[in-house]
């Protein structure tokens, strides 16, 4: 455990390292927040209420999901050069270690990401809440919160580690991340909150891991989940968890099986 | 000079169509992937029915503008884009500077990518079924304003991914914060500019001025007037400003190369 709290640590002081990046992430993520608030605006003119969603609800969601990007939100990405290193070959040396290698993985990604989620996240929102008046959350909704970024994180972490490590069998996966990043971006809330989905893609949307990435959080911290509802989103975020975690330990096992080391 | 560089840029078409099945799953994937955007915006109106007061066929057609000519931007650009970036962090450009043909050109024709046309191919979609609902639009005149504007749209784009570009000469790499301009240039525009704050309508109309692919002259083509009293005309100077821009981006090109210290890897 021990080792594994380590390369968390490390790779938490690696990503306050790239600041230049880490300030344009937050450009990036506020001009895109102002751009759909100011739409937003113009979507409602006036009116109070639209699919149970106030404009002021509407705007904390822009920001929200524009502050989780770096933790996942939206797509996955190349992550950690995993596919990379699959496909140079240079990974064997990682895997030969002796530690579970998706544990050490998980490690850096949670580092990373917790660092994300502290810095580029947490300002992003605060320029919501100052400019734009985005809801400022309450205690009880940040400290359940806390608990679904957590699973948010472990399930997108997941979800890369399996598309990443196919690349052990394909030789080339970007068709796959353009698939699973469509999918992804639409059915995740992260393009546009669940709440405004026609009945029947609302119903897929539900059926699916990405919900679990996205909507869920962000709905969490809004306070829009509530006692028996937010027992339900957790439950579902653990089960997710759990089955794609274990699906990609049991990639991992397989990939192993596959390689072959050539001695040199 | 024309010459040599439309037969550089004609044999690295040639030799992407080599690769056909990779070729249409590229084209086909990125109309998909980026009209997504659409899809949402359609999505959205069908809860909402109307964005600023513009209805559906009208936000098309500004998105159709904003996506035509931003996709021919990234396809015609594109030699700017990261593999400028690459050219200049391995030294590479060097070896550009030697030839006796003006670098901006080599650098065009480096890497014209015909695959990135699925955005431009996915907007003129969006382009015709909005224009198809628009009866008053089939005038020779407003067809050329169409044509001026796109064009106009395309030059103001490649320029901004040029100026990426030359930041390089001076930081090695491209800043992120250009994505803003392009990227986010083109969602932005892609919706009616009078429902954004005076500074960000002053920014995309004058800094930046890519608002001039689709707003100006789809208040023409609509006969809508702006709220905040932008004239309509305003749409014919879209091709003066286009070339005043450019013309100031090259400059600003001239100048990075001239200060161009190769990193010697």
């Amino acid at each position: 455990m021990r080792l594994y709290y380590e390369i968390a640590i490390r790779s938490f002081r690696r990503a306050t390292i790239y600041r230049s990046a880490y300030v344009a992430g937050i450009l990036t993520n506020a001009f895109f927040g102002v751009l759909f608030s100011s739409m937003y605006r113009a979507l409602y003119e006036g009116r109070e209420r639209i699919a149970g969603l106030t404009l002021h609800d509407a705007i904390s969601y822009v920001w929200l999901s524009q502050a989780l990007i770096a933790i996942g939100a939206g797509w996955i990405s190349w992550h950690m050069e995993l596919e990379r290193g699959i496909r140079t070959g240079d990974i064997v040396a990682d895997l030969a270690r002796p530690w579970n290698f998706y544990a050490f993985w998980l490690s850096r990604v949670l580092g990373e990401r917790l660092f994300n989620l502290l810095v580029r996240g947490s300002l992003t929102y605060l320029i919501g809440i100052l400019y734009f008046d985005a809801l400022i959350p309450s205690i009880e909704a940040l400290a359940a919160f806390a608990i679904a970024v957590l699973l948010s994180i472990l399930i997108s972490a997941a979800l890369n580690f399996l598309v990443n490590i196919t690349a052990f069998w394909l030789i080339d996966i970007t068709g796959l991340v353009l698939v699973t990043n469509l999918t992804m971006g639409f059915f995740s809330g992260f393009l546009l909150p669940l709440a405004f989905f026609p009945p029947a893609l609302a119903v897929i949307a539900q059926a699916l891991p990405f919900q679990a990435i996205t909507s869920i959080p962000v709905r969490t911290l809004l306070g829009q989940v509530r006692g028996a509802d937010l027992a339900l989103a957790l439950t579902t975020q653990v089960c997710w968890a759990m089955a794609l975690t274990g699906a990609a330990l049991l990639a991992l096992r397989a990939a192993m099986r596959k390689i072959v080391l050539q001695g040199g | 000079m024309l010459a040599i560089s439309l037969r550089l840029i004609g044999a690295r078409i040639r030799s992407q169509m080599q690769y056909k099945t990779s070729f249409w799953l590229d084209l086909v994937g990125t109309a998909v992937s980026t009209g997504m955007e659409f899809v949402v915006l359609f999505l959205l109106l069908q809860r909402f029915t109307l964005i600023g007061g513009w209805r559906l066929h009208e936000i098309g057609l500004l998105y159709g503008l904003t996506s035509v000519s931003f996709g021919l931007a990234e396809m015609i650009g594109r030699g700017f884009d990261s593999p400028f970036e690459r050219l200049i962090q391995h030294g590479d450009f060097d070896r550009v500077l030697t030839r006796p043909l003006s670098s901006f050109v080599q650098v065009l024709a480096s890497e014209v990518q015909l695959r990135r046309l699925g955005r431009a191919v996915q907007g003129a979609g969006v382009l015709i079924f909005s224009l198809a609902q628009v009866e008053a639009f089939w005038t020779p005149v407003l067809l050329l304003l169409l044509l001026l504007s796109i064009l106009s749209g395309a030059l103001i784009y490649v320029g901004l991914i040029v100026i990426g570009a030359t930041i390089c000469f001076w930081t090695i790499k491209t800043p992120e914060v250009i994505n803003v301009f392009t990227f986010g240039g083109q969602q932005l525009t892609s919706l009616p500019l009078s429902i954004y704050d005076r500074w960000i309508r002053a920014v995309f109309l004058s800094i930046a001025p890519v608002a001039f692919a689709s707003y100006p002259a789809a208040l023409v083509i609509l006969g809508r007037s702006d709220p905040h009293g932008l004239p309509a005309w305003i749409a014919w100077c879209a091709p003066v400003v286009a070339s005043v821009f450019f013309a100031a981006v090259l400059g600003f090109w001239q100048i990075g190369v001239r200060r161009y210290q190769s990193t010697g890897t």
